[in-house]
């Protein structure tokens, strides 16, 4: 191993490199958070209404699972703009980043993700429970509400934070389409110092302290929510 | 536990001051471990037809091996492998479109270049675009971890640079107007300028040379001595010029001139 190159995280244009791909990171990591979240609830709504058959949710989570998510990415930035018409392509180029796309196909990859998450947690609870409000006097909703989406939530709250964790490791793959987030700037370094140790240790150490400070939080809710009998 | 870690102490000094002479371990195996691309035309990449590994890098290395008087193995390494597996030892020699910049030169050595090509910058016809300083508030795409991400970060400065995995993705970045130049050397550049069907122009200033030299991990000072004579002996011999005209010149699609002899590390330092 060669020490004597992580003298090349002493300067201080590097930290800040590292800085803007750490925020950009960060940026990326909320925006399709968030998106993916309300997504993935919206997709079981529709699954479990039937508003939609339930073949076309079921096709849109299939895409997302099983094509590479790196492919994905590129199909929203190389892709889709050039099934647009041309004006639309203008468009897109002058006023859409490479962010912009990154946060979609990473959103709705997430998303279909944690749908499925959310149902195996509602279809853990079991049908007694619904019943149970119904023969209360409860509406359907809020059975759903108080009764059934609150257990789910609960039981599925361990796959939901996985899926939080695959998230920000996922945002990485943005760099194919020139996001400056942290693996961008990190390769960029190793490029141009040619210092790949450091170049690698610095965002290892920083995704670990993000992924640390996520699972904690997780388990903070978790306990937070847990019921007493 | 004080034995273990008197042992750990020992062993780390014996790696940090392990007085091997990689030349005389390379002679007495009789192999010499050549790491190249496998994936980049015509540099270092899988021959369709033979499935073996050829390119300039490749004949370059085999041409060494064969001065040296020992066989010749070749891996194929990805870009960022490229320091590492020299600096483990893992590869003896890094023949893999490894260009000369100062800040590189802290973490291995360089030897002299075999092969100098201009970086220039390829931009769409119709885009108006004649000078680097007409690049100002646009974006140039490049190669993730080439000389020319680098050497465009430093020249054109008002200008927005993205790196792109590969020649391929950065080429459909121009293509497509993400950007509007490419940064690349001159060399793979004109495989993209051919295929565009007369709509893109280079223009007319070049960015830098890029100096494509073989990799050494640092302090084997007899090793780089025994690349420096051998690639000055292959100049001579017309070795070098054979094996540019092979990749480079007349019979193919490039048709470029070969502007620079082996160029000692002296010169361009």
């Amino acid at each position: 191993m060669n020490l004597h190159s992580l003298a090349v995280l002493a300067d201080p244009n590097v930290q800040l490199l590292f800085l803007r791909g750490t925020l950009t990171t960060l940026e990326l990591f909320f925006a399709s958070a968030i998106a993916a979240y309300a997504l993935g609830a919206l997709l079981v709504v529709i699954r479990m209404s039937g508003w939609l058959p339930s073949a076309a949710v079921g096709a849109f989570v299939e895409y997302h699972r099983n094509v590479p998510s790196i492919v994905q990415i590129f199909v929203w930035y190389f892709g889709v703009p050039q099934i647009l018409p041309q004006s639309w392509h203008t468009y897109a180029n002058a006023h859409l980043s490479a962010f912009f796309f990154a946060v979609v196909a990473l959103s709705l990859n997430a998303a279909a993700y944690i749908s499925e998450d959310l149902r195996s947690g509602i279809r853990a609870v079991p049908t007694g429970q619904m019943e149970a409000a119904r023969a209360l006097g409860m509406s359907y909703l809020k059975a759903m509400r108080w009764v059934v989406v609150s257990q789910a939530v609960r039981g599925a709250a361990p796959a939901l934070v996985n899926q939080a964790l695959g998230l920000l490791k996922t945002t990485s793959l943005a760099l194919a389409i020139g996001v400056k987030e942290l693996m961008y700037v990190a390769r960029q370094l190793d490029g141009e110092t040619y210092a790949t140790f450091p170049s690698y240790l610095t965002p290892t150490l920083i995704y670990l302290a993000c992924t640390l400070t996520l699972m904690a939080i997780g388990s903070r809710v978790q306990q937070s929510t847990r019921f007493t009998r | 536990m004080k034995r273990v870690a008197l042992v750990i102490l020992g062993l780390s000094f014996s790696c940090s001051t392990a007085w091997s002479d990689q030349l005389a371990d390379i002679k007495s195996r009789g192999v010499l471990t050549c790491g190249v691309f496998g994936d980049l035309v015509p540099l270092g990449y899988q021959d369709p037809k033979t499935r073996s590994i050829v390119g300039l890098d490749v004949d370059v290395c085999a041409a060494i091996a064969e001065d040296l008087g020992v066989k010749l193995d070749l891996k194929t390494v990805s870009v960022d492998a490229r320091i590492p597996s020299l600096e483990t030892g893992r590869i003896d020699l890094m023949t893999a479109s490894l260009a000369y910049t100062p800040v590189r030169a802290k973490q291995i050595d360089f030897s002299s270049a075999y092969m100098n090509v201009p970086v220039s910058v390829l931009v769409k016809k119709d885009s108006g675009i004649k000078s680097f300083a007409d690049l100002a508030g646009k974006k140039v795409s490049a190669n993730r971890g080439s000389t020319s991400e680098v050497f465009a970060r430093q020249k054109l400065t008002n200008s927005e640079v993205v790196s792109f995995d590969n020649g391929p993705a950065s080429y459909l970045a121009l293509a497509q107007d993400k950007v509007q130049g490419m940064a690349m050397v001159k060399s793979a550049a004109v495989g993209f300028h051919n295929r565009s069907s007369g709509q893109t122009a280079f223009l007319d200033e070049a960015l830098f040379w890029e100096h494509d030299c073989v990799g050494v991990k640092k302090g084997e000072p007899a090793l780089l001595a025994a690349v420096n004579t051998s690639l000055d002996k292959l100049e001579s011999s017309g070795r070098l010029q054979t094996i540019w005209d092979r990749w480079y010149g007349q019979s193919n699609e490039y048709q470029l001139p070969r502007e620079k002899k082996v160029t000692p590390a002296s010169e361009f330092e």
